[in-house]
Protein backbone atom coordinates (compact mmCIF):
# COMPACT_ATOMS: atom_id res chain seq x y z
CA UNK A 1 0.00 0.00 0.00
CA UNK A 2 0.92 3.28 -0.68
CA UNK A 3 -0.12 7.18 0.05
CA UNK A 4 -0.04 9.89 -2.25
CA UNK A 5 -0.67 13.66 -1.49
CA UNK A 6 -2.95 15.61 -4.03
CA UNK A 7 -4.35 19.08 -4.56
CA UNK A 8 -7.19 18.61 -6.58
CA UNK A 9 -10.75 19.72 -7.70
CA UNK A 10 -12.24 21.97 -10.36
CA UNK A 11 -10.04 24.77 -8.93
CA UNK A 12 -7.30 22.71 -7.26
CA UNK A 13 -8.45 23.90 -3.62
CA UNK A 14 -8.94 20.70 -2.50
CA UNK A 15 -6.12 18.21 -0.45
CA UNK A 16 -6.12 14.77 0.38
CA UNK A 17 -4.63 11.53 1.07
CA UNK A 18 -5.36 8.46 -1.35
CA UNK A 19 -4.59 5.29 -0.17
CA UNK A 20 -3.39 3.23 -3.03
CA UNK A 21 -3.22 -0.78 -2.79
CA UNK A 22 -0.02 -2.06 -4.77
CA UNK A 23 -1.27 -4.37 -7.64
CA UNK A 24 -5.04 -3.25 -7.22
CA UNK A 25 -7.52 -1.38 -9.09
CA UNK A 26 -10.55 -1.73 -7.00
CA UNK A 27 -14.07 -0.93 -8.17
CA UNK A 28 -14.93 0.44 -4.75
CA UNK A 29 -13.23 3.16 -2.92
CA UNK A 30 -14.11 4.44 -0.43
CA UNK A 31 -13.90 8.27 0.72
CA UNK A 32 -14.06 9.89 3.79
CA UNK A 33 -15.51 12.91 4.64
CA UNK A 34 -14.59 16.04 7.22
CA UNK A 35 -16.17 15.19 11.02
CA UNK A 36 -16.91 18.32 11.94
CA UNK A 37 -13.84 21.30 11.62
CA UNK A 38 -11.24 18.44 12.37
CA UNK A 39 -9.24 17.98 9.19
CA UNK A 40 -8.64 14.79 6.94
CA UNK A 41 -6.62 12.39 9.94
CA UNK A 42 -10.29 12.84 11.62
CA UNK A 43 -10.84 12.98 15.76
CA UNK A 44 -7.56 11.39 17.41
CA UNK A 45 -6.61 9.96 13.96
CA UNK A 46 -9.72 8.08 13.26
CA UNK A 47 -9.80 8.88 9.67
CA UNK A 48 -6.27 7.61 9.13
CA UNK A 49 -6.30 4.29 10.75
CA UNK A 50 -9.75 3.20 9.36
CA UNK A 51 -8.33 4.05 5.81
CA UNK A 52 -4.93 2.19 6.42
CA UNK A 53 -7.16 -0.74 7.78
CA UNK A 54 -9.27 -0.74 4.59
CA UNK A 55 -6.27 0.07 2.05
CA UNK A 56 -4.39 -3.31 3.71
CA UNK A 57 -7.99 -5.33 2.66
CA UNK A 58 -7.33 -4.45 -0.73
CA UNK A 59 -9.64 -1.38 -0.98
CA UNK A 60 -8.32 2.41 -2.44
CA UNK A 61 -9.28 4.78 -0.08
CA UNK A 62 -9.07 8.83 -0.10
CA UNK A 63 -9.78 10.71 2.93
CA UNK A 64 -9.89 14.77 2.26
CA UNK A 65 -10.71 18.38 3.43
CA UNK A 66 -13.73 19.75 1.88
CA UNK A 67 -13.79 23.32 0.60
CA UNK A 68 -12.67 25.87 3.49
CA UNK A 69 -11.94 22.82 6.00
CA UNK A 70 -8.28 21.90 6.82
CA UNK A 71 -5.89 22.22 4.23
CA UNK A 72 -8.39 23.49 1.65
CA UNK A 73 -9.15 26.10 -0.21
CA UNK A 74 -12.51 27.67 -1.38
CA UNK A 75 -13.29 27.28 -4.77
CA UNK A 76 -15.08 30.43 -5.58
CA UNK A 77 -17.71 29.32 -7.81
CA UNK A 78 -20.68 31.13 -5.27
CA UNK A 79 -22.16 27.96 -4.88
CA UNK A 80 -24.30 27.09 -1.99
CA UNK A 81 -22.50 25.12 0.99
CA UNK A 82 -24.51 21.33 -0.34
CA UNK A 83 -23.97 22.42 -3.17
CA UNK A 84 -20.16 22.68 -2.85
CA UNK A 85 -19.93 19.69 -1.14
CA UNK A 86 -21.50 17.89 -3.80
CA UNK A 87 -19.11 19.19 -6.17
CA UNK A 88 -16.45 18.83 -3.32
CA UNK A 89 -17.12 14.83 -3.13
CA UNK A 90 -17.44 15.09 -7.36
CA UNK A 91 -14.14 16.03 -7.53
CA UNK A 92 -13.09 13.23 -5.09
CA UNK A 93 -14.74 10.30 -7.08
CA UNK A 94 -13.22 11.57 -9.58
CA UNK A 95 -9.71 11.58 -8.49
CA UNK A 96 -10.12 7.94 -7.14
CA UNK A 97 -11.55 6.35 -10.45
CA UNK A 98 -8.31 8.05 -12.59
CA UNK A 99 -5.93 7.00 -9.63
CA UNK A 100 -7.29 3.66 -8.79
CA UNK A 101 -10.38 2.59 -11.71
CA UNK A 102 -13.18 3.15 -8.65
CA UNK A 103 -16.61 2.86 -10.56
CA UNK A 104 -18.36 2.81 -7.39
CA UNK A 105 -17.86 4.51 -3.86
CA UNK A 106 -18.91 3.78 -0.23
CA UNK A 107 -18.76 7.73 1.83
CA UNK A 108 -18.02 7.57 5.33
CA UNK A 109 -18.90 10.19 7.85
CA UNK A 110 -19.32 11.10 11.49
CA UNK A 111 -21.77 14.02 12.54
CA UNK A 112 -21.56 16.47 10.15
CA UNK A 113 -19.33 14.10 7.95
CA UNK A 114 -22.39 11.86 7.76
CA UNK A 115 -24.98 14.74 6.76
CA UNK A 116 -22.81 15.29 4.28
CA UNK A 117 -22.03 11.84 2.89
CA UNK A 118 -26.20 11.42 2.76
CA UNK A 119 -26.80 14.59 1.03
CA UNK A 120 -24.81 13.07 -1.57
CA UNK A 121 -25.27 9.65 -1.52
CA UNK A 122 -29.19 10.48 -1.51
CA UNK A 123 -28.49 11.80 -5.43
CA UNK A 124 -25.41 10.93 -6.76
CA UNK A 125 -25.62 7.14 -8.53
CA UNK A 126 -21.94 6.42 -8.04
CA UNK A 127 -22.52 6.02 -4.33
CA UNK A 128 -22.84 2.54 -3.95
CA UNK A 129 -23.05 2.25 0.05
CA UNK A 130 -22.61 5.15 3.17
CA UNK A 131 -21.54 4.75 6.58
CA UNK A 132 -23.37 7.13 8.76
CA UNK A 133 -21.58 7.64 12.47
CA UNK A 134 -24.16 9.54 14.65
CA UNK A 135 -26.14 11.11 11.34
CA UNK A 136 -29.51 12.07 11.74
CA UNK A 137 -31.82 11.39 14.68
CA UNK A 138 -34.81 12.30 16.55
CA UNK A 139 -36.40 12.53 19.73
CA UNK A 140 -38.71 9.83 19.47
CA UNK A 141 -41.67 8.70 22.10
CA UNK A 142 -39.47 5.75 22.88
CA UNK A 143 -36.50 8.16 23.66
CA UNK A 144 -38.56 10.07 25.91
CA UNK A 145 -39.59 7.03 28.12
CA UNK A 146 -36.37 5.72 28.16
CA UNK A 147 -34.80 9.02 28.99
CA UNK A 148 -37.24 10.43 31.81
CA UNK A 149 -39.29 7.73 33.02
CA UNK A 150 -36.12 6.06 35.21
CA UNK A 151 -35.64 9.82 35.89
CA UNK A 152 -39.50 10.36 37.63
CA UNK A 153 -38.14 7.01 39.91
CA UNK A 154 -34.85 7.97 40.92
CA UNK A 155 -34.64 10.03 44.71
CA UNK A 156 -31.19 11.02 44.27
CA UNK A 157 -32.18 12.78 41.04
CA UNK A 158 -34.89 14.38 43.27
CA UNK A 159 -32.31 15.06 45.94
CA UNK A 160 -30.01 16.95 43.81
CA UNK A 161 -33.16 18.72 41.60
CA UNK A 162 -34.36 20.15 45.16
CA UNK A 163 -31.25 20.94 46.31
CA UNK A 164 -30.33 22.65 42.92
CA UNK A 165 -33.59 24.84 43.41
CA UNK A 166 -33.04 25.60 47.07
CA UNK A 167 -29.83 26.99 46.53
CA UNK A 168 -31.39 29.22 43.72
CA UNK A 169 -30.96 27.49 40.81
CA UNK A 170 -27.61 28.54 39.25
CA UNK A 171 -25.11 26.19 37.57
CA UNK A 172 -22.19 25.33 39.46
CA UNK A 173 -20.72 23.65 36.35
CA UNK A 174 -20.11 24.91 32.85
CA UNK A 175 -20.86 22.90 30.48
CA UNK A 176 -19.02 21.30 27.98
CA UNK A 177 -18.32 23.55 24.13
CA UNK A 178 -20.33 21.91 21.77
CA UNK A 179 -17.83 20.10 19.37
CA UNK A 180 -20.05 19.03 16.77
CA UNK A 181 -23.65 19.15 15.30
CA UNK A 182 -25.96 17.98 12.75
CA UNK A 183 -28.40 20.35 11.60
CA UNK A 184 -31.49 18.78 11.52
CA UNK A 185 -33.35 17.70 8.51
CA UNK A 186 -37.20 17.29 8.13
CA UNK A 187 -37.90 13.58 9.06
CA UNK A 188 -40.25 12.50 6.12
CA UNK A 189 -37.32 13.70 4.09
CA UNK A 190 -34.80 11.44 5.44
CA UNK A 191 -36.25 8.86 5.21
CA UNK A 192 -37.31 9.13 1.68
CA UNK A 193 -33.67 9.22 1.11
CA UNK A 194 -32.88 6.23 2.75
CA UNK A 195 -35.74 4.31 0.95
CA UNK A 196 -34.39 5.70 -2.53
CA UNK A 197 -31.27 4.95 -1.61
CA UNK A 198 -32.17 0.86 -0.78
CA UNK A 199 -34.13 0.82 -3.84
CA UNK A 200 -31.32 1.52 -6.07
CA UNK A 201 -29.26 -0.79 -4.29
CA UNK A 202 -27.66 0.64 -2.01
CA UNK A 203 -26.66 -0.61 1.64
CA UNK A 204 -26.07 1.56 4.50
CA UNK A 205 -24.77 1.15 7.68
CA UNK A 206 -25.57 3.28 10.45
CA UNK A 207 -23.73 3.30 13.76
CA UNK A 208 -24.79 5.38 16.73
CA UNK A 209 -22.89 6.53 19.50
CA UNK A 210 -23.97 6.82 23.26
CA UNK A 211 -22.29 10.28 22.90
CA UNK A 212 -25.48 11.68 21.54
CA UNK A 213 -27.78 10.63 24.15
CA UNK A 214 -29.59 14.22 23.90
CA UNK A 215 -31.31 12.58 21.05
CA UNK A 216 -30.59 8.67 20.55
CA UNK A 217 -30.51 6.27 23.09
CA UNK A 218 -31.30 2.29 22.60
CA UNK A 219 -31.07 0.43 19.25
CA UNK A 220 -35.02 0.18 18.71
CA UNK A 221 -34.51 3.96 18.03
CA UNK A 222 -33.41 3.41 14.41
CA UNK A 223 -36.75 2.40 13.89
CA UNK A 224 -38.53 4.55 16.14
CA UNK A 225 -36.79 7.26 13.79
CA UNK A 226 -36.78 5.87 10.54
CA UNK A 227 -39.53 3.05 10.12
CA UNK A 228 -39.59 -0.16 8.35
CA UNK A 229 -36.60 0.91 5.98
CA UNK A 230 -34.48 0.26 8.47
CA UNK A 231 -35.72 -3.70 8.37
CA UNK A 232 -34.16 -3.87 4.74
CA UNK A 233 -31.28 -5.83 4.38
CA UNK A 234 -29.79 -3.41 2.82
CA UNK A 235 -29.35 -1.95 5.96
CA UNK A 236 -27.10 -2.44 9.01
CA UNK A 237 -27.49 -0.33 12.00
CA UNK A 238 -25.34 -0.68 15.47
CA UNK A 239 -26.16 1.35 18.38
CA UNK A 240 -22.43 1.66 20.96
CA UNK A 241 -24.11 2.92 24.06
CA UNK A 242 -20.54 3.12 26.00
CA UNK A 243 -18.64 4.99 23.43
CA UNK A 244 -18.24 8.92 22.81
CA UNK A 245 -19.27 10.79 19.82
CA UNK A 246 -15.58 10.90 18.76
CA UNK A 247 -14.38 7.49 20.09
CA UNK A 248 -11.74 8.74 22.08
CA UNK A 249 -11.01 5.38 23.53
CA UNK A 250 -8.56 3.18 21.37
CA UNK A 251 -10.23 -0.34 22.00
CA UNK A 252 -13.52 1.73 21.23
CA UNK A 253 -11.90 2.92 18.03
CA UNK A 254 -10.00 -0.35 16.95
CA UNK A 255 -13.69 -2.17 17.12
CA UNK A 256 -15.58 0.89 15.49
CA UNK A 257 -13.12 0.73 12.08
CA UNK A 258 -13.03 -3.27 12.90
CA UNK A 259 -16.92 -2.65 12.31
CA UNK A 260 -16.52 -0.90 9.22
CA UNK A 261 -13.82 -2.89 7.92
CA UNK A 262 -16.40 -6.36 7.97
CA UNK A 263 -19.14 -4.56 6.73
CA UNK A 264 -17.43 -3.44 3.85
CA UNK A 265 -15.84 -6.89 3.49
CA UNK A 266 -19.39 -8.45 3.30
CA UNK A 267 -21.47 -5.88 0.94
CA UNK A 268 -18.77 -5.20 -1.27
CA UNK A 269 -16.59 -8.72 -1.09
CA UNK A 270 -13.37 -8.14 -2.58
CA UNK A 271 -14.13 -10.80 -5.03
CA UNK A 272 -16.88 -9.02 -7.13
CA UNK A 273 -14.62 -5.36 -6.40
CA UNK A 274 -11.18 -7.07 -7.79
CA UNK A 275 -9.83 -6.19 -4.58
CA UNK A 276 -6.18 -7.29 -3.75
CA UNK B 1 3.70 24.80 -15.37
CA UNK B 2 1.66 25.66 -12.65
CA UNK B 3 3.05 26.26 -8.76
CA UNK B 4 1.03 25.60 -6.43
CA UNK B 5 1.45 28.49 -3.53
CA UNK B 6 0.51 25.48 -1.10
CA UNK B 7 1.79 22.05 -2.30
CA UNK B 8 0.83 18.74 -0.31
CA UNK B 9 3.46 15.82 -0.53
CA UNK B 10 5.32 13.41 1.31
CA UNK B 11 9.18 12.81 1.75
CA UNK B 12 11.94 11.67 4.22
CA UNK B 13 12.65 7.99 4.79
CA UNK B 14 10.47 5.70 2.45
CA UNK B 15 8.31 8.70 1.87
CA UNK B 16 7.17 8.26 4.97
CA UNK B 17 6.46 11.95 6.26
CA UNK B 18 3.96 14.19 5.15
CA UNK B 19 4.44 17.78 4.35
CA UNK B 20 2.92 21.19 3.15
CA UNK B 21 4.99 23.68 1.75
CA UNK B 22 3.78 27.46 1.75
CA UNK B 23 5.72 29.25 -1.23
CA UNK B 24 6.11 32.62 -1.20
CA UNK B 25 5.39 34.74 -4.21
CA UNK B 26 8.95 35.94 -4.47
CA UNK B 27 12.25 34.57 -4.26
CA UNK B 28 12.72 33.81 -0.33
CA UNK B 29 15.53 34.56 1.78
CA UNK B 30 14.52 32.90 4.85
CA UNK B 31 11.97 29.95 5.72
CA UNK B 32 10.58 28.73 8.85
CA UNK B 33 10.08 25.40 9.56
CA UNK B 34 6.57 25.06 11.80
CA UNK B 35 6.73 21.61 13.98
CA UNK B 36 3.45 20.28 15.23
CA UNK B 37 2.97 19.28 19.14
CA UNK B 38 1.85 15.69 19.55
CA UNK B 39 -1.35 14.41 20.37
CA UNK B 40 -4.68 15.64 20.45
CA UNK B 41 -2.28 19.31 20.53
CA UNK B 42 -1.45 18.81 17.17
CA UNK B 43 -5.70 18.19 15.79
CA UNK B 44 -6.55 21.17 17.67
CA UNK B 45 -3.65 23.55 16.21
CA UNK B 46 -3.81 22.43 12.61
CA UNK B 47 -6.02 25.49 11.62
CA UNK B 48 -3.77 27.78 13.70
CA UNK B 49 -0.25 26.67 12.06
CA UNK B 50 -2.25 26.59 8.48
CA UNK B 51 -3.01 30.44 9.27
CA UNK B 52 0.44 31.40 10.18
CA UNK B 53 1.83 29.43 7.52
CA UNK B 54 0.03 31.62 4.78
CA UNK B 55 0.68 35.14 7.09
CA UNK B 56 4.46 34.12 6.77
CA UNK B 57 4.57 32.95 3.28
CA UNK B 58 2.47 36.22 2.69
CA UNK B 59 5.19 38.18 3.82
CA UNK B 60 7.98 36.81 1.55
CA UNK B 61 8.95 33.61 4.18
CA UNK B 62 9.07 29.82 2.53
CA UNK B 63 7.16 27.40 5.47
CA UNK B 64 7.08 23.73 5.77
CA UNK B 65 4.36 22.46 7.72
CA UNK B 66 4.76 18.34 8.64
CA UNK B 67 3.76 15.28 10.78
CA UNK B 68 6.27 13.37 12.50
CA UNK B 69 6.44 9.56 12.25
CA UNK B 70 2.98 8.23 14.13
CA UNK B 71 1.51 11.47 13.85
CA UNK B 72 -1.09 13.47 11.20
CA UNK B 73 -0.95 12.00 7.91
CA UNK B 74 2.39 10.51 7.98
CA UNK B 75 3.46 6.65 8.03
CA UNK B 76 3.24 4.86 10.88
CA UNK B 77 0.91 4.28 14.13
CA UNK B 78 0.36 6.28 17.38
CA UNK B 79 2.07 3.34 19.14
CA UNK B 80 5.15 4.09 17.10
CA UNK B 81 5.57 7.65 17.86
CA UNK B 82 9.41 8.27 19.47
CA UNK B 83 11.15 11.46 20.93
CA UNK B 84 14.11 10.82 19.39
CA UNK B 85 12.62 10.20 15.60
CA UNK B 86 10.66 13.61 16.57
CA UNK B 87 13.84 15.27 16.72
CA UNK B 88 15.03 13.53 13.90
CA UNK B 89 12.08 14.13 12.06
CA UNK B 90 12.22 17.93 12.66
CA UNK B 91 15.87 17.66 11.01
CA UNK B 92 15.08 16.17 8.35
CA UNK B 93 12.74 18.42 7.58
CA UNK B 94 14.12 21.08 7.66
CA UNK B 95 16.81 19.76 4.85
CA UNK B 96 13.71 19.16 2.88
CA UNK B 97 13.05 22.67 3.72
CA UNK B 98 16.61 24.39 2.86
CA UNK B 99 16.09 21.85 -0.77
CA UNK B 100 12.57 23.36 -1.92
CA UNK B 101 13.14 26.66 -0.91
CA UNK B 102 16.40 27.52 -2.32
CA UNK B 103 17.88 28.80 1.39
CA UNK B 104 20.05 28.02 4.20
CA UNK B 105 18.79 30.24 7.32
CA UNK B 106 15.51 28.53 8.60
CA UNK B 107 13.49 29.56 12.12
CA UNK B 108 11.77 27.05 13.29
CA UNK B 109 8.34 27.79 15.24
CA UNK B 110 6.78 25.14 17.47
CA UNK B 111 3.78 24.76 19.73
CA UNK B 112 3.98 22.81 23.16
CA UNK B 113 5.53 19.34 22.40
CA UNK B 114 6.62 20.86 19.19
CA UNK B 115 8.55 24.46 20.49
CA UNK B 116 10.33 21.44 23.01
CA UNK B 117 11.01 19.55 19.63
CA UNK B 118 12.03 22.50 17.98
CA UNK B 119 14.76 23.31 20.79
CA UNK B 120 16.15 19.98 20.71
CA UNK B 121 16.96 20.10 17.58
CA UNK B 122 18.44 23.21 16.91
CA UNK B 123 21.77 22.25 16.62
CA UNK B 124 21.35 19.63 14.03
CA UNK B 125 19.13 20.94 12.18
CA UNK B 126 20.95 24.85 11.67
CA UNK B 127 17.79 26.61 13.38
CA UNK B 128 19.35 30.16 13.10
CA UNK B 129 16.53 30.90 15.47
CA UNK B 130 13.22 28.98 17.66
CA UNK B 131 10.30 30.65 18.57
CA UNK B 132 8.40 28.67 20.95
CA UNK B 133 4.98 28.88 21.84
CA UNK B 134 4.11 27.57 25.97
CA UNK B 135 7.33 24.65 25.03
CA UNK B 136 7.14 22.37 27.69
CA UNK B 137 10.04 22.53 29.18
CA UNK B 138 10.05 19.88 32.04
CA UNK B 139 8.26 16.21 31.29
CA UNK B 140 7.44 14.80 34.75
CA UNK B 141 4.57 17.99 35.02
CA UNK B 142 3.37 17.21 31.35
CA UNK B 143 3.05 13.68 32.38
CA UNK B 144 1.19 14.49 35.55
CA UNK B 145 -0.91 16.91 33.79
CA UNK B 146 -1.79 14.28 30.80
CA UNK B 147 -2.64 11.48 33.76
CA UNK B 148 -4.33 13.95 35.08
CA UNK B 149 -6.99 14.60 32.41
CA UNK B 150 -7.09 10.90 31.71
CA UNK B 151 -8.24 9.59 34.62
CA UNK B 152 -10.78 12.89 34.64
CA UNK B 153 -11.93 11.61 31.22
CA UNK B 154 -12.63 7.98 32.56
CA UNK B 155 -15.41 9.27 34.85
CA UNK B 156 -16.31 12.18 32.32
CA UNK B 157 -20.27 12.64 32.19
CA UNK B 158 -20.09 14.81 29.21
CA UNK B 159 -18.43 12.38 27.43
CA UNK B 160 -19.64 8.92 28.92
CA UNK B 161 -23.30 7.46 29.58
CA UNK B 162 -21.65 5.46 32.16
CA UNK B 163 -17.92 5.88 33.90
CA UNK B 164 -15.57 3.39 32.21
CA UNK B 165 -13.22 0.73 33.65
CA UNK B 166 -9.85 1.59 34.60
CA UNK B 167 -8.12 -0.87 31.51
CA UNK B 168 -10.37 1.20 28.68
CA UNK B 169 -8.40 4.31 29.43
CA UNK B 170 -5.20 2.78 30.36
CA UNK B 171 -1.92 3.52 28.19
CA UNK B 172 -3.81 6.43 26.29
CA UNK B 173 -3.48 10.16 26.46
CA UNK B 174 -6.72 11.91 25.22
CA UNK B 175 -7.17 9.86 22.49
CA UNK B 176 -4.03 8.27 21.55
CA UNK B 177 -2.25 5.36 22.45
CA UNK B 178 1.11 5.76 24.71
CA UNK B 179 3.41 3.55 24.49
CA UNK B 180 5.81 2.72 27.48
CA UNK B 181 9.12 3.97 25.51
CA UNK B 182 7.37 7.34 24.80
CA UNK B 183 5.77 8.31 28.59
CA UNK B 184 9.31 7.59 29.79
CA UNK B 185 10.85 9.85 26.85
CA UNK B 186 8.81 12.85 27.43
CA UNK B 187 9.04 12.21 31.44
CA UNK B 188 12.52 12.58 31.31
CA UNK B 189 12.25 15.51 29.22
CA UNK B 190 14.58 18.53 30.04
CA UNK B 191 15.18 20.99 27.57
CA UNK B 192 18.46 22.55 27.12
CA UNK B 193 19.05 26.19 26.51
CA UNK B 194 19.52 25.97 22.85
CA UNK B 195 22.61 27.88 21.08
CA UNK B 196 20.65 30.25 19.19
CA UNK B 197 18.65 33.32 19.98
CA UNK B 198 15.14 32.15 20.84
CA UNK B 199 11.97 33.44 21.46
CA UNK B 200 9.61 32.09 24.18
CA UNK B 201 5.77 33.04 23.77
CA UNK B 202 4.40 32.56 27.12
CA UNK B 203 0.15 32.09 26.88
CA UNK B 204 -0.38 30.45 30.18
CA UNK B 205 -2.10 31.05 32.91
CA UNK B 206 -0.10 32.62 35.72
CA UNK B 207 -0.30 29.79 38.09
CA UNK B 208 1.10 27.21 35.43
CA UNK B 209 4.28 28.90 34.11
CA UNK B 210 7.30 27.54 34.35
CA UNK B 211 10.06 29.55 34.46
CA UNK B 212 11.23 30.06 31.07
CA UNK B 213 14.97 31.79 32.57
CA UNK B 214 17.28 28.90 31.45
CA UNK B 215 15.87 28.79 27.98
CA UNK B 216 16.66 32.30 27.52
CA UNK B 217 19.19 33.10 29.71
CA UNK B 218 21.70 33.76 26.80
CA UNK B 219 20.20 35.07 23.50
CA UNK B 220 16.86 34.91 24.34
CA UNK B 221 13.41 36.95 25.76
CA UNK B 222 10.03 35.91 26.54
CA UNK B 223 7.00 37.82 24.96
CA UNK B 224 3.53 37.06 26.95
CA UNK B 225 0.58 36.63 24.72
CA UNK B 226 -2.76 37.11 26.25
CA UNK B 227 -5.48 35.70 26.78
CA UNK B 228 -4.38 32.10 27.87
CA UNK B 229 -4.66 29.32 26.10
CA UNK B 230 -6.42 26.66 27.48
CA UNK B 231 -4.39 23.70 26.32
CA UNK B 232 -5.11 21.56 29.53
CA UNK B 233 -8.92 22.20 30.11
CA UNK B 234 -10.55 18.98 29.00
CA UNK B 235 -13.94 20.75 28.63
CA UNK B 236 -12.43 22.14 25.51
CA UNK B 237 -10.54 19.04 24.38
CA UNK B 238 -11.83 18.68 21.11
CA UNK B 239 -11.76 22.60 20.17
CA UNK B 240 -9.99 24.29 18.23
CA UNK B 241 -7.00 26.42 19.35
CA UNK B 242 -6.76 30.02 17.46
CA UNK B 243 -4.69 32.80 18.67
CA UNK B 244 -4.61 35.84 16.49
CA UNK B 245 -2.39 37.32 19.31
CA UNK B 246 0.53 34.48 18.40
CA UNK B 247 0.11 34.93 14.88
CA UNK B 248 1.01 38.75 15.47
CA UNK B 249 3.45 37.94 17.36
CA UNK B 250 5.55 35.48 14.84
CA UNK B 251 4.89 37.44 12.18
CA UNK B 252 6.12 40.78 13.79
CA UNK B 253 9.48 38.57 15.04
CA UNK B 254 10.19 37.55 11.42
CA UNK B 255 8.98 41.06 9.30
CA UNK B 256 12.99 42.31 9.65
CA UNK B 257 14.38 41.06 6.29
CA UNK B 258 11.96 38.53 5.17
Amino acid sequence: MREEAFRFGRARHLVGIAGLPEGARGETGVIVLNAGMVHRIGPFRLHVELTRQLNAAGYPTLRFDLSTLGDSGASGGGLTRTQQVSADVDDAMKLLAERAGCEHFVLVGLCSGAQNAHTVAASDPRVSGAVFLDGYAYQTVGYKLRHYLPRMFDPARWARFLRHRAGGGGSDKPASEPVFAVAPAPREEVIADFTGMVGRGMKLYLVYSGGISFCFNHARQFRECFGKVMDHPAVTTSYRAETDHTYILTGDRARLVDGIGGWVARNFPPAAGRHA
Amino acid sequence: MRTDPELPFFFGADSGLFGMYHAPATSPRRAVLMCPPLGQELIRTHRLYRQLAQALAAQGLAVLRFDYHGTGDSAGESTDVDWQRCVGDAVSAAGELRSRAGVDRVVAFGARLGGSIALAAADRARFTEVIAWDPVVDGDDYVAALDTMQAALREDADRFNQPRSQADVAEQWLGFDIGDSLRKQIKALRVPAPNVPTLVLDSLPASAAPRWDHLVSQRGKVATIAPPTPWSDLRRLETAILSHPLIQAVTGRLTEGA
